[in-house]
Parts: structure tokens; C-alpha cells; sequence
């Protein structure tokens, strides 16, 4: 087992300049690193890294830096009229946001901007390509178009701002992870509570322990359960006191936490979990949990509805995810349980805490 | 009054409440279903043939972009691209290179093998790539790792290798290819005269099984079978009846496929359709006679009438979702300017003695219905083009010689980059042409440097569009095209899914 560990909680992920480089190793500590990239001068192929224009780490900074390229394009003259372009994936995320920053950020370069239609054309663009957000500028200067552009990696962008939208169903996102996660489970109270997770650390499955904000505390490789590679494998994870269980198509495997690689695994019988049934403090029936989850390219309908025949009122509550539901497990509390879903905007993996609220 | 309104009331209710018990009931519901094995994928495509060798693969061409979309069914590559631009580890596991991108390391994934049951090594890596790579690129090997080195900086080698013919495949004794995909060839049948009926031509048929031992895990479906050459009328058909689940429509009859309520997919555009100008006619060399045809080309009723709005106006020659800047190309028409600049040249030049002779790289009521249209805009500039029949062909020397090439492309990589130099070198649209950079100021300035020249005139942008079986899960498209069949899986009438079981159905459940 090992402590920290490439994972984030948070509702953004900021990406690296490793976006485009995987490496399945954990970084070193920050000496080696001035060390390691020291030697790099010398000797190539130590350390991976991808040249990305300045040091741009947000759509902000990349909108700062197009309004100074265009300003000091040689012989432009303002004002200028503005006419945007926006691939449509944007629309929903961006809105006129960016269109205002940048009208903004020309003001603070000296660049006027007018609505006056003799003006010269300043044609702006945000674009996506397969791997990288286009920011362009172009104007005619002297008979010849400039063009200016800053690129930004695409995944950088689709990170932030995710929406969590309370509905009547409590949801709330709690984890999330570029690594693939097959379940998830919130165990605990107090203090002493957080979220064990069955998910991939690169090539390689694993049981995590969270604490309650969310930080990975402990990992233990399930390698020695030997679980075949499948498109859809299926495993659980789930919380009997200080240990984990998991149960994987044939096995059951227990960890131990805090013990160093105290993984046993065996072959049974497996029995996987039933239908979640929660219940909310003002109702004493119980309302089932179901979701499709059978189609990994279309977003998911988390639905509740009654688990008692015979309950009068009979009306199902849903909750719009933003992917396939992968798994739903029971939380801590009769009310709450953790559904891991793939988030079909950003390709990430999250997990959500789904609460039964009474009222509306 | 009272009494209808009730009896309607007690209609509705007997049709509503066994639905929504039936919705409800403890039974139907399942906490999450799971996808279910077994099956066969009846496929339908329009081309004849589908050659699964990258070696033999031609840049641009429709065969080949059929072939690369399926080609990863067979095959893997060492990374892939996903939907959030991010690159994901395949037969590679971890890469590296150096500051300038010179030297790239690979490190190949242990424990993979081949369809024919031996492993895979890193030398059947460069043994496969060697051959692929462009000129400026070595490749070698180590114990697991393959090192590429690059006589310019190469950082977009990534994109490269995600996409277009960079296959890892092994060349097995007796000619044919080996793969680590989810699939492999079971049985390739050619096309033949059906019996009793010499006149009808049984389609070509590619059987696919699943690969059991594949390290990604085996694919939900059984089998694929790939049906080729069907004409697309009778593919739209055999998807309604049930005896097709995807095939591949032409943009002309995406229409008909949607008022006929089938389920249709489009891709973004991977297809250019343009005109290029050939020495073969003198007049092709005439930069003013170039510029009046481009302004006289009225693209925008070419996608909204002709294609009836499943094509865009193409600006440049790399699309939109590619370069990230094409929206930046394009004038417009402006036939009032076509003319003057008609006006000013010889009459015989394009003129009813001595027309601008146009050929099409293939017939087909879509390349010819848009042949006519450019000779019609042409005319409106009072320039003279003119049909020439499929058999005079390339533009050679001879009284037929062509001086206008109407021609597809389909782009095949995920690096602007890449996609241009290769266009720029198979259309010789501009000699030596070398497209070193990556930075977009520099490729956008030698992208509009070649659309000036007006060697070559950008048309239109088509997608792909691909006919879906309502009960076919799971369909998704890589970024490069590719279709991730091995994700598909099959809806049977008895139930979604095992729920509650791994597996179900036929095949092996791993």
C-alpha cells in the first residue's frame, strides 16, 4: 500500500502539460525532479513533457495573451469591430463569457472596439480540434491577413465548471478521476469517514481509500485477484469495518487497511449486491434506486421509485447524470448512496452522493 | 356527457396502468443492467472491397478510409486519442520523449499476443511501423521498448500514431496479416455471380470472429459479418426489414433514411470534395481564368440544394474540427468579379471552342450531379466547362486531356500537420512543399499560402453517415473515425441485459 497518489477531489481537474503524455508512474519528489531534468539537458528521454505555448493554464490566461498578440500585430489600426465564432460544443459551456473577457482584455491593451460597421474587421474564434481549444484572432492589415492564435490542451478547458445540480433528489459530486472507477462506496462517520473506491491506477485495479475530503490515503493493488480484462468488468467494493471487500466476478478479495499489501483472495461463489433501497428520515418506506447503465455512449436517468407493491403513492423521482451510471451502492446512512457514473463531456469518472431529501 | 368522459377515463387508465405497473413492477426493475455477449453485427458498406493491409493503403483515398475504419478491428495501434483529447495507452503503456520531440520512447505492453496465438514484441512493432512511417522517421527496438527518432522536432508524432495506416500488425508466411485486435478474419468471401442468375453479382463478404484472447478484453458480439459492394438503396432496405444493423448511407439519401424513421449517425467531416487544376490543359495554368472559376463556384447551394443540407461549403482544404481556423478561409462568391475577370482573358481560353475539360475520380450520381453544377456556375461567368467522360481519365497529353480534376479526400489523420503535407503531396498542389511546423500561425499562413495559388479549390465537407439498428448498443465513433465495434453490443427482444450476473447470452464471458 501507498500513501497519496495521482487522484483529485474537487469539481475541476486542472491537467498538466502531461495531458498528452501518460506516464503510469508516480512523480518524484521535487529535488529529483531539478535533478532529473538537469540530466534531461544532456541526456534525452528522461523526462516527459509537452511544449505548450507559455505557460497558459486557464481559458482567462489564454484570452490575456490573444488580445496581447493582436495588439501588437505591426501597423494595426483600431478600433476595431468584433465578429466571433464559436464551434457549437461551446455553446452551453462558454456562453458570451469568453466573447466579454476578450472585449476586456483588448480594452487593457489600448485596442478600441466599436460596433461601427466601416471599421476593420477583428474576425475571433473559439474552436475545439482532437486535441487542443483554438483561440483565434485575424485582421486585415495592409491587404494581408494576420491571424494569431493561442492553443490550450482540450481537456484542460472540459475540466472545469461541472455542473451539479441539486434536483429533488440530493446529488452531489463528491470524487473524480481520469482512472477508471467500477465502484465506489462511502463507509464511516465522523471524522473517520471517506470513500473506498474500486477503480484502475493505470493498467492496474485497485481498492482506494479516501479520507472525508476526498484525498487518496491508501491504495492496494488487486493484482493478485487475477482478474481477467473484460469490456465490462464488474466488481464491488464495500466496507466491513476496518477492511475493504471485494468482490470481482469469481473472487472475493479482503483488504486489510493499514497493513502493508495485505490483500487475500480466493475463489467463490461470488454474490453481488442487491437493489439499493433507501430511506428517507421523514418516510419510512423504502424507494429503490434503478438506472440503465447498459449504454456507455448515452447519459443515464438515475430513477426512484417505491420498493413497496402496495405504497398509494406510486410517482418515480429521476436525476438527469452526465453519462452511463456504472454502479450504485449503499452509503453510511439509510438515506444517501454513491453512484459512479462516466461523465460523457469530460471523460472522466465521478462519483456522486445521491441523498433521498423530504419535500420538494 | 359525463358518462364519455368517464368511459375515456377508464380507457386510458386500462392502457396506462399496466404500462406504468409494468414499469414499476419490482420484476423490471434492476439496479444497473450490463451489456450482454453473443451475436452477429450485420454490417453493410458500399465498397467493394476492403483491403485490411495499411502497407497497400493510398492517402486520401475512399477505399482507404473504409479500410482504416475497420482496420481496428483487426489490429491495434500504440496509442489512441479518446473524445477528451487525451491520449490513452493501447499496445503502448507509457511513452516519453525529449524537450524538442526529437527521440520518443515507447514502452510495449507485456503479457499481448496475436490472433495466431504468439506474442507480440517489440521487433514486430518495427517491423510493422517501418514500413508505414513517413520519410525522417527511425524507428528500433529494445526488450520491450521501441525508440523513434525524428530528423525535425515531431510533437505531434502522438496524433500520428493515433491515427491514419500506423497499425501494429504481423506479416504471417503466406502472405497475409495477423493482428492483436478484438477481432479476426474468419473467412473472407469474394464476390461472385449469383447461380442460376449471371447478371446478379453476390456481394463480397468479410466474416469476423471474436478474438477470445484479446488483451482488452473480448468483444461483446460473437461475430461481425461485413457485406460488401450492396447498393445503398437496398442497404436502407435490408436496416428497415431487420436483416442489416449499420450501414453506411450517402449523403444524398440521409434524407430518405430519416423520413423512413431510421436511426442515422453523422460523423463530423472527414470527406473533401474539390477541384484541382492539371497542366494538362494549358488553360488550367491561367491564374486569372483560376480565380473567376473559384468566385463563380456558389458553394452554399451546392450543400443546401444539391446535398440537401448534409454537406457544408468547404473554406479550406483541412476541415473545421481539424485546424481549428478554417472559418477564416473563404471569400465568397462573387460573380460579378468572376466575370471581369473573364472578360480580360482570351476567348478561346475555357471558351466553347476550347472548353476546360473537368474529370471526376468516380462516377456516382452525387460526383456527377456535382460536375454539373460547376459547369453551370461556370457558365454563369461565361467560362466553358465540360464533362469528360470516366474513361479519358487522368490528365495525360491527348485531344480528352482534362485541365480540371474533380476528386475526393478523406482525411485520415489527427494531426494538421500530417493531413496537409500529405494532400499538398498527393495533389501536388504545391512542389516541395515541406510543412515542418505544428504551430497554427505558421500552418494557417501556409494553408491560405496554397489556397491563393487557387491550384486547388476547396467545395465542399461531407460527413460520414452510418444506419443504426434500434437494437444496437453501445455505438460509438473514435476521434480518428474508427468505429469501436468491439464496444457494440446486441438488445434482444427477451431482455436488455444479465442483470445481476456478469455475462449472458452467447460467448464467452471473460
Amino acid at each position: 500500500m501507498s500513501e497519496g497518489g495521482p487522484y483529485k477531489r474537487t469539481t475541476r481537474v486542472l491537467l498538466s502539460r502531461q495531458t498528452a503524455v501518460r506516464r503510469d508512474f508516480d512523480c518524484p519528489p521535487l529535488f529529483l525532479v531539478y535533478f532529473l531534468l538537469l540530466i534531461s539537458l544532456v541526456i534525452p528521454n528522461l523526462c516527459a513533457q509537452v511544449p505548450v505555448s507559455g505557460q497558459i493554464e486557464t481559458m482567462d490566461d489564454a484570452l490575456q495573451q490573444l488580445a496581447e498578440r493582436v495588439s501588437a500585430i505591426p501597423n494595426m489600426r483600431g478600433p476595431l469591430r468584433m465578429q466571433f465564432f464559436q464551434d457549437a460544443a461551446f455553446a452551453a459551456e462558454t456562453g458570451k463569457d469568453w466573447q466579454e473577457t476578450f472585449r476586456k482584455d483588448l480594452e487593457k491593451v489600448q485596442i478600441n472596439v466599436t460596433e461601427d460597421a466601416s471599421a476593420n474587421l477583428l474576425r475571433v474564434g473559439l474552436a475545439e480540434t482532437p486535441t487542443e481549444l483554438m483561440l483565434s484572432a485575424s485582421v486585415r492589415v495592409n491587404e494581408k491577413e494576420e491571424a494569431r492564435f493561442v492553443a490550450l490542451p482540450r481537456a484542460m478547458f472540459h475540466g472545469a465548471n461541472l455542473p451539479v445540480v441539486p434536483v429533488r433528489i440530493e446529488k452531489q459530486l463528491v470524487f473524480q478521476s481520469a482512472d477508471r472507477i467500477l465502484d465506489a462506496a462511502a463507509f464511516g462517520d465522523g471524522s473517520d469517514s471517506g470513500l473506498l473506491l474500486l477503480a484502475f491506477r493505470g493498467t492496474e485495479l485497485s481498492a482506494i481509500r479516501t479520507d472525508r475530503s476526498g484525498t487518496s490515503k491508501q491504495f492496494a493493488s488487486l493484482g493478485a485477484a487475477g482478474a481477467r480484462t473484460a469490456r465490462d468488468l464488474r466488481g464491488e467494493i464495500a466496507a466491513t469495518g476496518s477492511e475493504a471487500q471485494v468482490t470481482l466476478p469469481g473472487k472475493n478479495c479482503r483488504v486489510r487497511w493499514g497493513t502493508a499489501d495485505d490483500v487475500k483472495c480466493g475463489g467463490a461463489k461470488v454474490t453481488w449486491r442487491a437493489p439499493v433501497v433507501l430511506t428517507p428520515k421523514c418516510d419510512g418506506g423504502g424507494w429503490k434506486l434503478t438506472a440503465d447503465g447498459s449504454d456507455w455512449s448515452s447519459p443515464d436517468l438515475l430513477q426512484v421509485v417505491p420498493d413497496w407493491a402496495g405504497r398509494k403513492s406510486s410517482a418515480a423521482l429521476m436525476s438527469d447524470f452526465p453519462g452511463p451510471i456504472l454502479s450504485i451502492a449503499a452509503a453510511e446512512v439509510p438515506s444517501a448512496a454513491s453512484v459512479v457514473t462516466r461523465n460523457l463531456r469530460t471523460g472522466n469518472y465521478e462519483v456522486y452522493r445521491v441523498t433521498l431529501a423530504c419535500g420538494n | 356527457m359525463k358518462c364519455i368522459e368517464l368511459r375515456w377515463l377508464a380507457a386510458i387508465s386500462a392502457v396506462a396502468v399496466p404500462f406504468v405497473a409494468l414499469l414499476l413492477a419490482p420484476g423490471r426493475v434492476l439496479a444497473t443492467k450490463h451489456p450482454r455477449y453473443g451475436g452477429t453485427l450485420r454490417v453493410e458498406l458500399h465498397v467493394a472491397s476492403l483491403p485490411l493491409d495499411p502497407r497497400e493503403w493510398k492517402p486520401g483515398s475512399s477505399a482507404t478510409a473504409d479500410s482504416e475504419r475497420l482496420a481496428g478491428l483487426v489490429y491495434d495501434r500504440l496509442v489512441t486519442l479518446d473524445e477528451y483529447g487525451r491520449f490513452q495507452p493501447a499496445l503502448a503503456t507509457e511513452w516519453s520523449h525529449d524537450v524538442p520531440g526529437k527521440n520518443w520512447q515507447f514502452k510495449i505492453r507485456s503479457g499481448v499476443k496475436f490472433s495466431d496465438g504468439s506474442a507480440l514484441a517489440a521487433k514486430d512493432v518495427v517491423a510493422a511501423l517501418l514500413p508505414l512511417l513517413p520519410a525522417g522517421l527511425t524507428i528500433s527496438s529494445g526488450e520491450n521498448t521501441i525508440a523513434i527518432q525524428a530528423q525535425r522536432p515531431a510533437p505531434d508524432l502522438l496524433e500520428q500514431l493515433a491515427s491514419g495506416r500506423y497499425f501494429v500488425y504481423r506479416a504471417q508466411p503466406g502472405g497475409g496479416l495477423t493482428g492483436t485486435g478484438p477481432f479476426v478474419v474468419a473467412e473472407t468471401i469474394p464476390a461472385a455471380q449469383a447461380e442460376g442468375s449471371p447478371s446478379v453479382l453476390k456481394p463480397a463478404r468479410v466474416k469476423l470472429r471474436a478474438n477470445e484472447e484479446c488483451w482488452a478484453g473480448r468483444p461483446f458480439v460473437d461475430a461481425i459479418d461485413l457485406m460488401l459492394g450492396d447498393p445503398a438503396l437496398r442497404q436502407i432496405l435490408n436496416l428497415q426489414v431487420g436483416r442489416a444493423d449499420l450501414i453506411d448511407i450517402p449523403p444524398d439519401l440521409v434524407r430518405k433514411a430519416r423520413q423512413e424513421n431510421l436511426r442515422a449517425w453523422s460523423s463530423p467531416p472527414d470527406t473533401l470534395l474539390a477541384l484541382r487544376f492539371e497542366e494538362a490543359q494549358a488553360a488550367a495554368g491561367n491564374a486569372q481564368l483560376r480565380e473567376a472559376l473559384d468566385l463563380a463556384l456558389d458553394r452554399e447551394t451546392m450543400a443546401n440544394v444539391l446535398l440537401q443540407r448534409q454537406a457544408l461549403p468547404a473554406t479550406g482544404l483541412l476541415p473545421q474540427w481539424l485546424s481549428g481556423y478554417a472559418f477564416l478561409f473563404g471569400g465568397g462568391m462573387n460573380l460579378e468579379r468572376a466575370k471581369q475577370l473573364r472578360a480580360d482573358l482570351p476567348v478561346n481560353t475555357a471558351g466553347g471552342s476550347e472548353p476546360l475539360r473537368m474529370r471526376m475520380d468516380a462516377v456516382g450520381d452525387l460526383m456527377k450531379l456535382l460536375g454539373e453544377r460547376v459547369a453551370v456556375n461556370a457558365r454563369q461567368a461565361n467560362l466553358t466547362v465540360q464533362l469528360a467522360s470516366h474513361a479519358t481519365g487522368g490528365g495525360g497529353a491527348g485531344p480528352q486531356a482534362a485541365g480540371l480534376h474533380l476528386f475526393v479526400w478523406h482525411y485520415d489523420s489527427l494531426s494538421p500537420r500530417a493531413e496537409l503535407q500529405e494532400m499538398a503531396r498527393h495533389l501536388h498542389a504545391e512542389q516541395g512543399t515541406e510543412f515542418e511546423s505544428n504551430d497554427p500561425e505558421r500552418l494557417f499562413a501556409e494553408e491560405q499560402q496554397l489556397l491563393e495559388t487557387r491550384r486547388v479549390l476547396p467545395l465542399l465537407v461531407l460527413p460520414e453517415y452510418v444506419g443504426i439498428a434500434g437494437n444496437v448498443r453501445n455505438w460509438s465513433v473514435a476521434p480518428n473515425g474508427e468505429w469501436r465495434l468491439a464496444d457494440v453490443w446486441l438488445e434482444t427482444e427477451q431482455g436488455a441485459s444479465s442483470d445481476g450476473e456478469a455475462g449472458g447470452g452467447r460467448g464467452v464471458h471473460p
